[in-house]
């Protein structure tokens, strides 16, 4: 594309390789901010001016870095920025520790571009923050810090994202140590730093380092722990939030409550063995999950998958959707106070439930996806009962609107609370639901078919206006499309085998492998750097969820205490997903 | 028609043959109070085993079913176990106030239940401002939901407490004034007149439009009196845990708990005595055999039946209805219920003179 | 007008709600009593309630006890010990099972055993009644006391 080619013709120190629709660019750190800058396509402001709070407003127009002349040129390729940030994965190369970017036009969401950047210094590695460019950033950033210990210089907020505070080493480094004797198991409290400092690295105006602070709350704050241990987190999340009266001035969320190190845990498995932990990721899409990375293994070894394989699985996937709405559904209804309404969600769910365990053998687990394949064939009741589902599930949903989208004090409570604009979705990079409700168009099912999503006639639900309500809607309404999905393929599904035959031992060959699905809550990517072993160099997944909590924090101040509870059930995020 | 007065009568009657007054009086009080603790607590464990099987069958379940024939003694368990259990210690609480408060709630729950006029001759006082007893010694409730809140010394409690105290104080308003809308139409606070007023027709019917939307604001505004159902924000489990009883643990979480179930049926109560005809059967003019018909059914099952009805329209309404937000639900009661129930006493005074 | 009109939908809306729960009331229930229900219902299909393995009816089984389950186990759920056993010719000895070790404290079911199994000698029972007093009675022996490898038919 000629406006990409242009706009990379503007780094010339940096090497730039293109496939297909996918461009790498990697640059050196020094250098980093300036292309990331001009790939955000971002009018410049003069000079930075001290540290931002730790939430930054959504800097549509503005960034605070010495003015080059990107100032005519963003206007140029306008409509062509990388505005939409998927994820911040960190690396460690061996010698050098590398941080790599995953970029994408939201109006051109089948081009990609992966921004490397890299650094030797492995004792003190400082890379410069963009925070203020993605609002995703600073999460992925922080991540990044705690795996890694890379230091963003410029973010405000470096504390670490899943550990304690006071853990020793940097657990994804390949140097790690992993002795428990450097970190026994901790009998106090982790010190939150609650009224204290957080840890920051910023440069001022001449481009001194210095040390700067910035608080998190204020010592007259009414700060509330709402987690780890609260009926409404949907898990063990733990949000600390400060109040003025029934309002919320600030939101911080504290992850890391449920951290199991499944990315850690996957570089000493085979292939074959991550997938077990995939579907404990998002245990709401787990076969998603496990689809997803199936996809990436398959993808790095070229393996023809049998079409009843893509089929079986597409079913299965939209089956899980359909299970991970009616539950978000439920729970949304439950925090609103209706628990009736989580009771009728639950119970239909239970029908998916049982199909999924007569075909694939789990209900929640189901384990069903192996490389090249599904794990066993469909059970003979498969078919039937899937077609019995069908029409039982649109009765339920009449019901479902009649029970709760109309009831007036279910309306009055999502009716104009919670506006996400469209930029500060995309920004956030709340994608999913979360994101069309805002109506920013992001369905990986419709960007990049894959499976039998091909052979599937279906609409991308999009709302515009970015409410409470359209994210509680497009739910129900996603189910209505997976129903449609499922009623053209269930039987459709064509015949030979339901798996590929694999090598016993799978060797993925040396390279980046990247898979993005859409999962039931936004979109997850697999990404495995492969050194050609058995075992992965390092797997990385993209987290839907995380993004989610961020965008609460982003859009809860103002709200009242219910309000917080009612949107955290719109934004509908799994814990476990966002801790892995 | 059977009247409970005949046994009260003929122990009273009893007594007196044989003892001093003093005496038939001091054992008539203990008499009473054993009576009213005892249906108090019997009530309360009927009334959530009831609120359990009945909030399943709305959700699909089939509820309570292990202890005893359709889990029928489950409430009974449930009151052991309760019983049983550890009254756990809480650093940095006021420990006068959190104890004082649950007691201070039961109490008040049990004043307005020895008032109510349960039949002819079952009625502990009968005071000449019955309805005003039943209002100011109900409202006595939110001093100890505050100093719940407020003892416990957590942000959750506070927080429901402060939701309780605006929100009690607000729906007592529209509940008076529509309790007064009735006191009109009788012309008495006695309440054992205003139930003998109703045994040809009950006040609701008697009363008209005025009586009717009295009769739902009461409603309304009684359901969240009782901190249930839409309108459970001092509670709201899944905002603040458990509200203002939090920290409660054991037999003091269970006067809480008992105290919201039977201010579910205190409410149920009054709207029977004061709307809905009280212990009087259903009478209607002109149907004689009917009418004396209904006659044969005693007076307390009437009043009970009625006062079921009334709990189970609330449960319905509360296993529906998601909850309301705290300034939704202010909005509720200051620019909807309270304005009405100014213009419908308006219109009972209206009511009155010309019909 | 309006607010009165939006007041009029806002009720009937309610009475739409309730309806939709009246409903359920007098449908039939979902819930089941379970211990009660005990050999009514199975679990379906191809549910994984444990890890068992298949012993024909002269007490023999299909393991050649070549560990790739042992293998490919992500939790190692599974420990396959080995004797060495007399064949039939004189003075050899071959490997043979001597105990299959499986715990299901660890195991999380993820299949990969029985996919990877050779001789598909372990399979998945229905049993998902798990639960014991002490976390080493978790810990089965699969292969029956006494079973012997099963002959394969020479074709």
């Amino acid at each position: 594309m000629q406006v990409i080619n242009d706009l990379l013709a503007r780094l010339p120190f940096a090497t730039i390789e293109q496939h297909d629709k996918e461009y790498t660019v990697i640059v050196p750190k020094e250098k980093l901010r300036e292309t990331a800058i001009l790939l955000r396509g971002l009018r410049v402001k003069p000079a930075m001016t001290g540290i931002e709070p730790l939430a930054p407003a959504v800097t549509d127009t503005e960034a605070r870095v010495p003015a080059t002349d990107t100032e005519a040129f963003a206007t140029a390729t306008s409509g062509f920025e990388f505005d939409y940030l998927t994820d911040i994965v960190g690396m460690d190369y061996g010698e050098e520790l590398g941080v790599i970017y995953f970029l994408s036009p939201s109006r051109y969401p089948s081009y990609g571009l992966i921004l490397k950047t890299s650094t030797a210094d492995r004792e003190k590695p400082e890379i410069d923050s963009i925070f203020d460019l993605w609002c995703a950033a600073a999460l992925y950033e922080r991540e990044v810090y705690d795996f890694f210990g890379i230091v963003f210089t410029g973010n405000p907020d470096m504390r670490r994202l899943f550990l304690r505070q006071d853990w020793n080493g940097y657990p994804l480094r390949k140097d790690y140590d992993a002795n428990p004797a450097l970190n026994p198991v901790p009998t106090n409290n982790e010190a939150l730093a609650d009224m204290e400092n957080l840890p920051t690295t910023s440069i001022d105006i001449n481009g001194e380092r210095l040390k700067e602070h910035t608080k998190l709350f204020e010592t007259e704050d009414y700060v509330v722990n709402f987690g780890p241990q609260h009926p409404a987190t949907h898990g063990v999340l733990h949000l600390r939030v400060s109040l003025d009266g029934e309002t919320i001035k600030k939101v911080d969320p504290n992850f890391g409550y449920i951290h199991r190190g499944i990315e850690k845990m996957s570089e000493a498995y085979t292939y074959p063995q991550i997938l077990h932990l995939t579907d404990r990721l998002d245990y709401l899409s787990g076969t998603i999950n496990c689809h997803a990375t199936c996809l990436c293994v398959e993808k790095g070894l070229e393996l023809e998958v049998p079409e009843r394989a893509h089929y079986i699985r597409t079913i299965i996937d939209e089956l899980t959707r359909i299970a991970s709405h009616l539950l978000g559904w439920g729970c949304m209804a439950m925090d609103m106070g209706s628990i009736t309404a989580f009771v009728y969600g639950m119970r239909d769910r239970e029908k998916i439930m049982d199909i999924f365990e007569e075909t694939c053998g789990g209900r929640l687990m189901a384990n069903y996806s192996v490389i090249g394949g599904v794990m066993q064939d469909i059970h003979p009741n498969f078919q039937k009962r899937v077609k019995d589902f069908i029409p039982y599930m649109r009765k339920m949903l009449k019901e479902y609107h009649l029970l709760f989208t109309g009831n007036p004090i279910a309306r009055g409570r999502m009716d104009g609370i919670g506006y996400l604009s469209k930029e500060h979705a995309i920004s956030l990079g709340a994608t999913g639901p979360t994101g069309r409700a805002s109506g920013w168009s992001n369905d990986v099912r419709k960007i990049e078919p894959y499976a039998a999503y091909r052979h599937a006639d279906f609409k991308e639900m999009l709302r515009t206006d970015g409410l409470t309500f359209d994210r509680y809607i497009i739910r129900l309404d996603e189910v209505e499309e997976s129903l449609k999905i499922l009623e053209q393929l269930i039987d459709n599904i064509p015949g030979g085998a339901y798996a590929a035959k694999t090598k016993a031992i799978i060797k993925l060959p040396e390279g980046e492998f990247r898979q993005r699905v859409e999962a039931a809550r936004g979109e997850f990517d697999v990404y495995i750097n492969s050194r050609g072993d058995k075992y992965p160099y390092r797997v990385k997944f993209r987290s839907p969820c995380m993004t989610l909590v961020n965008t609460l924090a982003h859009i809860a101040p103002g709200t009242k205490v219910a309000d917080l509870i009612m949107l955290g059930g719109s934004l509908d995020y799994v814990v476990p997903c966002i801790d892995r | 028609m059977f009247h409970f007065s005949v046994v009260t009568n003929w122990i009273d009657e009893f007594l007196r043959a044989y003892l001093p007054d003093v005496w038939v009086l001091l054992i008539e009080y203990v008499l009473i109070g054993a009576v009213i603790l005892g249906v108090y607590a019997v009530l309360a464990l009927v009334l959530i085993y009831l609120e359990r099987k009945i909030c399943a069958f709305f959700q699909c379940r089939l509820g309570p079913t292990r202890v005893g024939p359709w889990g029928l003694l489950q409430s009974v368990a449930d009151m052991v176990k309760i019983l049983l259990k550890e009254l756990i210690k809480i650093n940095r609480v006021d420990p006068l106030l959190f104890r004082l408060a649950a007691f201070l709630v039961i109490i008040a729950s049990i004043c307005t239940f020895g008032a109510l006029p349960f039949d002819e001759g079952l009625l502990v006082v009968d005071f000449n401002i019955g309805v005003f007893y039943l209002l100011s010694v109900s409202s006595l409730g939110v001093v100890g939901i505050l100093m719940a809140g407020w003892a416990s010394n957590n942000k959750y409690t506070r927080i429901g407490a402060m939701r309780s105290g605006a929100q009690l104080i607000s729906y007592e308003l529209s509940c008076g004034l529509a309790m007064m809308t009735i006191v009109m139409l009788s012309g008495s606070l006695q309440l054992s007149e205003i139930v003998s007023q109703q045994s040809e027709t009950w006040n609701i019917w008697r009363g008209g439009i005025p009586a009717c939307i009295a009769f739902v604001i009461y409603l309304i505004a009684g359901h969240a009196e009782t901190n249930r159902g839409p309108f459970d924000l001092p509670e709201a489990e899944s905002e603040l845990t458990a509200g203002y009883h939090t920290e409660y643990s054991g037999i003091q979480f269970g006067f809480f708990y008992l105290a919201e179930y039977l201010n579910m049926f205190i409410i149920a109560a009054i709207a029977t005595t004061l709307f809905l005809g009280g212990w009087q059967p259903l009478h209607i003019p002109g149907w004689d055999a009917f009418n004396t018909t209904m006659d044969f059914i005693p007076p307390v099952l009437w009043f009970f039946a009625k006062a079921f009805a009334c709990v189970l329209l609330s449960l319905w309404v509360r296993w529906t209805m998601p909850r309301l937000r705290i300034d939704q639900l202010l909005k509720l009661e200051w620019q909807i219920l309270m304005p009405l129930a100014l213009i419908d006493i308006l219109l009972m005074a209206l009511w009155v003179i010309y019909f | 007008m309006s607010y009165i009109k939006s007041i009029i939908v806002g009720i009937w809306r309610l009475m739409q709600g309730m309806y939709i729960t009246m409903l359920n009331f007098i449908r039939p229930k979902v819930t089941e009593c379970y211990p009660e229900n005990r050999g009514k219902t199975e679990p379906l299909g191809a549910m994984r309630g444990e890890l068992v393995m298949f012993h024909n009816e002269n007490n023999q089984h299909q393991c050649s006890a070549c560990g790739i389950c042992q293998m490919n186990c992500p939790n190692d759920t599974i420990q396959i010990i080995t004797k060495m056993v007399p064949t039939g010719e004189e003075g050899k000895e071959k490997k043979a099972l001597d105990k299959y070790m499986y715990d299901l404290g660890s195991c999380t079911f993820c299949s990969i055993c029985t996919i990877s199994c050779p001789q598909n000698a372990i399979e998945w029972s229905k049993n998902f009644e798990h639960a014991t007093f002490t976390s080493p009675k978790l810990v089965n022996q699969l292969n029956r006391a006494g079973s012997t490898l099963m002959e394969k038919e020479k074709v």
